[in-house]
């Protein structure tokens, strides 16, 4: 060993009498039943606590915050979301709606003034924090508890709520 | 010394060996650059900045609730108690009050928490040790509180659930009672647990007189949290200095009384946090008992500014004490939001507890310690 170094050597310092190596096996016997005992406690009549993923599938509690959906059809475009999104992941583009056009209403009765052009939410930025769906006034913007939606690409995590496949989940999601 | 075939003039060179970012042992992302003695390290230096995420500069572009998700992405194992720690800052300046029952929900959440995040010490403490069962032991009863908190919150690990001037949602009486059946389970399953893995001649052989951190070496560096209770400091800040409702709770603080080997040794931070577990059970029961129908969030303006000036908060965080240094000057946002935290500090001990053990040892000592390199980085 070289001098730059000092090593705690006082486990080994006690000299070995033969007392003491009784006593060390005694120790080791009484230890390792005891850890043992416990284990084996555990051989029988214990239910099993995992889930056996793709054939059963757990079913999350009704708050959870997974994958956003956005009914359009309720949206009124007030941009709450998108000011309160920490990570501004959610995009939104709406005009002015005609006032030719006949008149919308949400399923609360709120009217609908402005035409909405674009909604997307990046869900690959998306930290599901959940601060979007709690300001949203008409309750259109809502975590599902959707949890299997993998993509192969980043651009597939981009969801436009506009497009007809997405407008699809509707039947699916839950909440 | 004179040696007759000369081996101890041999020249030999302290090899540099790399520990991490991608170890088993380090826990997240920590390199320590070990120069090592063939097994013995003859200086440890450890070096941060893998996790680094820029969260404080971050705060200083978002609103007072958007900084809470960010917030909880520091010590991603105990997030509650980074979110109630924020929440008070920002109380204080606002001078909201918060109703008594989010108060006891506040209460019940972290404590509930800190047990989660002790049992994963346990864990993960018995593998760097080379037992593997009381991992999954461990997790097993951490489920059940990572259950309860996505039932309250919707998310199992990254919560916002504590708001600024109350919590989100109501917990409901069926959940209270599901607690109540859980702390009486896991006080009888942790003593089990602690004669496997603790009381274990092994685990005692592996971790006693190993990384001694003297009490003025805790002084010296600043340890809080169970490492500082480990060196037998009596130093509890939910004791000494209460913050929310803690003054009205009877419990004990634990501290290391050396049983094993040394004051300060592995062996007495691993039975502090084990203990402390028992001490959260203890308050979470008399949460249950006091807690009452109410309110569970305060009158807060719906566009959050608040008044200039600075405030400084610390919370006792399982792993330590979480300090918020909060400026504002009167916006939208922070000004600066600066960020205390306990795990940075206790890194810094790794140089000095390092120097003359042996890897193995060493391995225990970091584990020991229990840093989230989430919280050291930010």
């Amino acid at each position: 060993m070289s001098s730059s170094t000092e090593v705690n050597t006082n486990l080994y310092d006690d000299e070995l009498t033969i007392g003491k190596w009784f006593k060390n096996i005694w120790t080791a016997i009484r230890s390792v039943t005891k850890g043992l005992g416990i284990t084996f406690k555990y051989v029988y009549g214990v239910k099993p606590v995992t889930i056996e993923y793709p054939e059963v599938r757990e079913e999350l509690p009704a708050n959870s915050r997974s994958r956003l959906f956005n009914d359009a059809e309720n949206c009124i475009s007030c941009y709450q979301c998108a000011t309160a999104c920490p990570v501004d992941c959610i995009y939104i583009t709406a005009v002015r709606r005609d006032k030719e056009a006949p008149a919308l209403k949400t399923k609360g009765g709120t009217p609908i003034k402005l035409d909405l052009l674009q909604y997307t939410i990046d869900t690959a930025l998306c930290c599901y924090c959940g601060l979007c769906t709690t300001v949203c006034p008409t309750e259109c913007l809502t975590h599902t508890t959707d949890y299997e939606f993998a993509q192969y690409t980043v651009d597939e995590m981009k969801y436009d709520y506009l497009a007809d496949d997405v407008r699809a989940w509707r039947d699916r999601i839950v909440k | 010394m004179e040696n007759s075939n000369n081996v101890e003039k041999l020249h030999t060179d302290l090899m540099t060996v790399n520990m991490g970012p991608q170890h088993p042992a380090t826990h997240g992302v920590l390199r320590v650059e070990i120069k090592t003695d063939s097994e013995i390290v003859a200086e440890a230096t450890p070096y941060l900045g893998y996790l680094h995420r820029c969260m404080e500069k971050h705060c200083e572009h978002l609103d007072y609730r958007g900084i809470i998700p960010f917030v909880d992405r520091m010590d991603y194992l105990a997030s509650m108690n980074m979110e109630m720690g924020y929440s008070l800052a920002v109380e204080k300046m606002l001078g909201t009050e918060v109703p008594e029952r989010a108060e006891y929900i506040r209460v019940l959440v972290s404590e509930l928490q800190r047990v989660a995040s002790h049992l994963m010490f346990f864990g993960t403490y018995a593998i760097d040790l080379g037992a593997f069962t009381p991992f999954l032991y461990a997790f097993q009863d951490r489920e059940e509180i990572l259950r309860l908190f996505e039932e309250l919150s919707g998310a199992r690990l990254l919560y916002n659930y504590i708001w600024i001037g109350g919590v989100w949602n109501d917990i409901n009486d069926e959940q209270l009672r599901r607690i109540a059946k859980f702390c009486d389970k896991m006080e009888e399953s942790l003593k089990k647990y602690h004669d496997l893995v603790g009381m274990n001649a092994i685990f005692i052989d592996r971790t006693k007189n190993v990384g001694v951190i003297s009490e003025e070496m805790a002084y010296q560096y600043g340890a809080t949290g169970p490492v500082l209770r480990g060196s037998g400091i009596d130093w509890d800040l939910r004791k000494k200095m209460p913050y929310g409702i803690y003054d009205k709770f009877d419990f004990d603080t634990v501290v290391g009384k050396g049983e094993m080997g040394t004051v300060g040794d592995c062996w007495d931070r691993y039975q502090v946090r084990v203990l402390e577990i028992f001490e959260s059970l203890k308050i979470i029961r008399q949460v249950l008992d006091g807690i009452e129908e109410g309110p569970i969030i305060g009158k807060v303006p719906k566009i959050i500014k608040v008044p200039e000036g600075e405030i400084y908060v610390r919370t006792e965080c399982p792993r330590g004490e979480l300090g918020y240094h909060l400026t504002s000057d009167g916006g939208k946002n922070p000004y600066r939001l600066k960020v205390k935290s306990s795990c940075f500090t206790h890194t810094s001990m790794l140089g000095e507890l390092g120097k003359g053990q042996m890897i193995a040892d060493f391995v225990a000592t970091i584990g020991s310690i229990d840093i989230v390199l989430g919280e050291v980085d930010r």
